[in-house]
């Protein structure tokens, strides 16, 4: 009975979003340009395309490798003279990460992905530490109380009126309805600018790793991750066991893709990491903790990962290079965001709900809810058969595994 | 085993196909009226598979706004559909009862509006020297929403069952129109049925073949648009052949979405069940997808899956657009052919 009843409020909340005209205003202006810049960014550079078969490939053979490319990874990492360790679930990758920082700190976050599923910030917030989230999206949303509702624009359901009433109240400044974009932006910069220098830990994730030399690849725009993997003593990055590649350039083509069918030509910055700052310029005696973080610390989480990597027909889950294109074309995501989802959205959210989060009665009420229409296998640089993983997943949730 | 993580709505179309071979568990004589009059030979190698979706269009209209209707109020269309299984499980006949309801006002003999579709295709095949059968009540169900619904091992033995039956009757090639149905039989079913060796091809396939031996002319000069239905288009890639068939028809301007179209279109929100688990969401995304159609100012829509036409007209409906129609492809056909 329990099931059925949570099926009604899923349901609820999804009509909810449903009839929500801010958020359909929003993902409709968020829709459109997303699908014009993706264009653009083809048409400018049409080499992507045969790219993506090429990462498919590099993907292909690196996620049935998990665990070797892992333990590749942390052995590089260590030799870099950073820490790196693999956490098979959730609650250990919380407790090592709260090792390090222990309480009292102040840590400046950029957005991961992972930390959200594994939800990192709440936790280290209840060992007693201020957590500041650093991309503007992220912040509007940990402002707010909400959830993200995409994976790159969490604030994707928010219209920028909303942003300046809700800027006007956390920040204080001079903002109202009236203001400019630019003027929000600049208000948030000025907000969030001490607290990457008084920073004590720095956390992000990684969009690729390389593990041959243990290279985090972090893409972003707006700057705020090269402070916050910059500025404090400490940075300390969540990597899903599935971002993993074996080599250098197989990042960069990953990473190259990502950021292209993310609808950007370039990135403003890519940050390469691979391992703490040091400087040998007074008689060349190696001393950690230049002007970057002396301490660098790497978790690899498994988190079901590794399991869902048995299903042959599901494992395919795990290419997803996270460009966040298929929920632009979802129709249901485009009435209702991030409802539809768990922790990850839309018709693949579903997968990541059974398989590694194992929330069946979760992954039954957003499997349900997917079309299968398959547009977004259309979209996707991994042509990921997402309506072929939900009839799969379907199926062992109708009849058992 | 079977879970109780199927939503309601799909089990109530899973038991209507294992208990009486159609989606909405009504007589199979009932699906089959369209046809009377027609005399289309009961025995061929080649048959016209004319599946539910169209068949039954006008009682899943009345039942879908029927549970619309319900699932907008407070109570929620998991209960109706619910009660329907635990009424069955009663030992009621309530595909019967149904039946009688959704039957009402479609007189016995008379075509209706919504299987349109089907005498059109038949009267486009016989044009283009085609003489299939038809099964009628002995066609049948090819079983997809089993599949769509997760539970495989149904869909896996009523393909058998459908299979056996197909061969009994002596069928050796399938011309199929339901989008559903047609992909099952031709993708899916292989996957099943051992030594599987039916020829499945869509209707369109075979239009858009002879095409260049045709001439066609609409009745008057018109603006129109095309959805494409996703099975059609992102599952059996029929995605030139549709605007071949249009653009060779005079009188006809194509005009289409700037992006949502194609292997891009737009789903219509309804299909595989969704619409009788998210009666009320289907409604919303018809809307959307109607107004993505109707900003390219076309007179009419035409698109060529039953599902779809109730989604658009539906969509239509709710917008308040009466100078807009929905035509399956195989009326414009057939009227492009009598002109």
């Amino acid at each position: 009975m329990k099931k059925q009843s949570d099926f009604k409020s899923y349901k609820k909340e999804i009509m909810g979003a449903a009839h929500d005209d801010r958020l359909r205003l929003a993902l409709t202006r968020a829709v459109k340009s997303f699908r014009a810049n993706v264009k653009a960014a083809l048409e400018k550079f049409p080499h992507t395309v045969a790219l993506a078969d090429e990462v498919r490939k590099i993907k292909e053979k690196a996620i049935p490798d998990m665990e070797a490319l892992t333990e590749r990874a942390v052995a590089a990492i260590e030799e870099n003279r950073g820490h790196g360790y693999i956490a098979r679930t959730a609650e250990e990758a919380l407790k090592i990460i709260s090792d390090i920082t222990g309480t009292g700190q102040l840590i400046v976050k950029g957005k991961t992905m992972t930390g959200e599923e594994i939800g990192l910030r709440e936790y280290l917030e209840e060992k007693g530490n201020e957590v500041y989230e650093t991309d503007l999206g992220e912040f509007i949303i940990q402002k707010l109380g909400s959830r993200p509702m995409h994976i790159l624009s969490p604030a994707i359901h928010v219209p920028r009126e909303d942003v300046a009433r809700l800027f006007a109240k956390v920040i204080g400044q001079d903002i109202s309805e009236e203001s400019d974009i630019a003027a929000m932006v600049g208000a948030a910069r000025e907000f969030l600018r001490d607290k990457f220098f008084r920073a004590d830990i720095g956390i992000s994730g990684a969009n690729v790793v390389a593990a041959e030399t243990g290279t985090l690849f972090i893409i972003e725009n707006e700057g705020n991750i090269r402070l916050a993997t910059g500025a404090p003593p400490v940075h300390i990055a969540l990597v899903g066991m599935e971002k993993l590649v074996p080599t250098l350039s197989d990042a960069y083509k990953v990473a190259e893709v990502t950021w292209r069918y993310a609808n950007y030509t370039i990135p403003s910055y890519v940050s390469l990491i691979s391992g703490p700052s040091k400087t040998g310029d007074i008689e060349k005696v190696t001393t950690y903790g230049a002007h970057g973080p002396g301490q660098f610390h790497v978790i690899f989480l498994d988190g079901g990962r590794t399991r869902l990597a048995k299903y042959p027909k599901l494992m395919q889950a795990l290419y997803c290079l996270r460009c966040g294109g298929c929920l632009y074309e979802c129709p249901v995501f485009a009435v209702t965001a991030g409802h539809f989802g768990d922790k990850y959205f839309a018709g693949i959210g579903a997968v990541w709900a059974a398989i590694v989060n194992e929330d069946l009665e979760k992954a039954a009420s957003i499997a349900y809810t997917c079309l299968t229409c398959g547009r977004c296998r259309q979209r996707c640089p991994m042509k990921i058969d997402v309506p072929e993983m939900i009839i799969e997943l379907r199926k062992l949730l109708a009849e058992g595994s | 085993m079977e879970s109780d993580l199927v939503p309601p709505g799909l089990t109530y179309l899973a038991d209507n196909i294992t208990s009486r071979q159609n989606i909405l568990g009504v007589a199979k004589e009932q699906g089959a009226r369209w046809a009377q009059g027609l005399n289309l030979p009961p025995r061929a190698e080649t048959i016209f598979f004319a599946g539910c979706g169209y068949q039954y269009s006008a009682q899943l209209e009345r039942l879908m706004s029927l549970v619309r209707g319900i699932d907008k109020s407070v109570i929620g269309a998991e209960l109706p559909m619910r009660f329907a299984r635990f009424q069955k499980k009663l030992g009621l006949n309530l595909p019967g009862i149904y039946s009688s309801v959704l039957a009402r006002g479609i007189l016995p003999g008379k075509e209706a509006p919504e299987v349109k579709p089907l005498t059109a295709a038949v009267k486009v095949l016989r044009k283009l020297g085609l003489e299939p059968g038809y099964l009628a009540e002995a066609e049948p169900c090819c079983g997809a929403p089993l599949n769509h619904a997760g539970l495989r091992e149904r869909f896996a033995a009523n393909a058998r069952q459908a299979y056996d039956k197909l061969k009994t009757a002596g069928v050796k090639r399938v011309i199929g129109i339901v989008p559903y149905c047609t992909h099952a039989l031709a993708e899916l079913f292989p996957g099943y049925v051992e030594g599987y060796d039916l020829e499945v091809r869509h209707f369109l396939e075979i239009v858009a073949e002879k095409l260049p031996s045709l001439k066609l002319k609409y009745p008057r000069k018109v603006k129109v648009t095309y959805h494409d239905p996703c099975q059609l288009v992102r599952y059996l890639n029929l995605v030139d052949e549709p605007r071949r068939i249009l653009g060779a028809i005079e009188g006809i301007t194509l005009v289409e979405p700037e992006w949502t179209r194609g292997e891009w279109a737009t789903c219509c929100g309804g299909g595989g069940g969704f619409e009788t688990v998210f009666p009320e969401l289907s409604g919303v995304l018809a809307v959307n997808r109607a107004s993505e159609l109707l900003e390219t100012g076309a007179e009419i829509i035409v698109t060529h899956c039953p599902g779809c036409v109730m989604q658009l007209k539906d969509g239509l409906r709710q917008l308040k657009v009466d100078n807009v129609t929905v035509l399956d492809l195989s009326e414009v056909v057939a009227e492009a052919m009598a002109a």
